[in-house]
């Protein structure tokens, strides 16, 4: 479907996105810096589901949707489908992917940094690339919202990264 | 012809080429970038250590840019070559004979240029003393440009040299990324190997929207995968 442009260049520009957001524009201000990069994802799902849905007909239910973002919409984005999905049937949905492509290629620091703080420095370092981490989760989970309220699901969406490079998507919505 | 080496595309799980024997891993690796900041150490074998960390890393990014030059300006086939094998025999007593003096040049002016087979044999009736072996030196040094680097892909590349105890396989890409692998003196020809971690390189570390480029890499991916690759090389 249209023309194609390499992951490597995707991947980069997504890390510079962030590289960028997180150090120069909203240089301190990490909530600003995150809100700006989940409301482009928002405008980018937003667009590729009514892309991807051009010779569909109406989903017939919230599940048919978040079905639909599993399968087809997941393997345009990433050539893969999500590996699980599990609902509460009260509105929350969980996506499991459990080698998220854009995550594929981080690691953390394993070796603890010195610092002079009274916390446990293993706990501190951890902590310190999780928040990296989790800089580079707020265009994705833009996407799956920006895709769900298209479809007709307004929802908020976070990402779970404790198994990498497995990653969780949860999507919270009202009752359908 | 000689052109610059490409490092053919990769996917995520690159797959290894098949290792040539089970067993051995390697002795230690070195990782380099342009600027002569070592990237990665990393040791699997290394019985006796006599430098500190810092001066063996000076130490062999040193090494390496002088066999590099030397190698390329040795190169027999190169027409850039400045003086390829020039044997010259002189007599450490003697009176210099200005015609002797005028023929050694000449002989070296036209090996430089390219005339003959780079070969320059003067014996018999070329005289000289202790001084002029002295100045032939400092000629083929200030000259020969022996100092200036090769730039990546031109001229011939060494890639390695064994000793008794051990290999030193050497790889350097254009961007100037040097990967010296030492393992243990019967190890085959290793630059397939070498290309494979250079490809885990560029997946795992520069790929790695944590890592910072030109720092230590400390990239967990990178080192398991890596330490898993070696533990197969023969």
């Amino acid at each position: 479907m249209g023309k194609e442009v390499s992951e490597s260049c995707v991947e980069s520009l997504l890390t510079e996105i962030v590289s960028s957001y997180g150090t120069r524009f909203y240089a301190n201000k990490p909530d600003l810096a995150a809100r700006r990069i989940e409301a482009i994802g928002y405008q980018v799902g937003h667009q590729l589901s009514e892309r991807y849905t051009m010779e569909r007909p109406r989903f017939s239910d919230h599940l048919e949707a978040i079905k639909f973002i599993c399968k087809d919409f997941w393997s345009e984005l990433f050539k893969k489908q999500i590996d699980n999905l599990k609902t509460n049937h009260r509105g929350t949905f969980v996506l499991q992917d459990n080698r998220f492509r854009w995550l594929s290629h981080m690691s953390i620091d394993p070796s603890p940094e010195n610092s002079g703080s009274t916390q446990d420095p293993s706990a501190v370092a951890e902590n310190k690339a999780a928040e990296a981490a989790s800089m580079h989760l707020y265009f994705p989970c833009g996407i799956i919202r920006g895709a769900l309220s298209n479809l007709g699901i307004p929802c908020a969406v976070s990402a779970d990264i404790s198994n990498l490079p497995a990653c969780e998507f949860l999507s919270f919505s009202a009752l359908n | 012809s000689k052109g610059m080496q490409f490092f053919g595309g990769s996917e995520i799980s690159p797959s290894p080429p098949a290792p040539t024997a089970s067993g051995n891993n390697a002795h230690m690796m070195y990782v380099f970038n342009r600027n002569g900041i070592c990237l990665l150490y990393r040791e699997w074998n290394r019985p006796h250590r006599t430098l500190s960390a810092q001066q063996d890393h000076k130490l062999m990014f040193g090494l390496l840019f002088s066999l590099k030059s030397l190698t390329a300006k040795m190169d027999p086939t190169s027409s850039d070559c400045k003086f390829s094998l020039i044997i010259v025999r002189l007599g450490l007593v003697g009176i210099w004979e200005l015609e002797s003096i005028a023929r050694l040049f000449e002989l070296l002016y036209a090996s430089r240029n390219g005339g003959g087979d780079g070969e320059v044999n003067c014996k018999g009736d070329s005289q000289g003393n202790v001084r002029h072996f002295a100045f032939l030196t400092w000629f083929l040094a200030e000259k020969g440009n022996l100092g200036v680097p090769q730039l990546p892909g031109q001229g011939c590349s060494f890639h390695s040299f064994r000793t008794n105890t051990y290999k030193l396989s050497f790889m350097e890409t254009p961007s100037g990324i040097k990967i010296i692998l030492v393992t243990h003196p019967r190890a085959g020809d290793l630059r397939e190997p070498l290309k494979y971690i250079y490809n885990l390189y560029v997946e795992y570390v520069v790929k790695n929207p944590l890592y910072t480029p030109g720092t230590p890499i400390k990239c967990e991916l990178f080192n398991t995968t890596l330490d898993q690759y070696v533990r197969g090389l023969g």
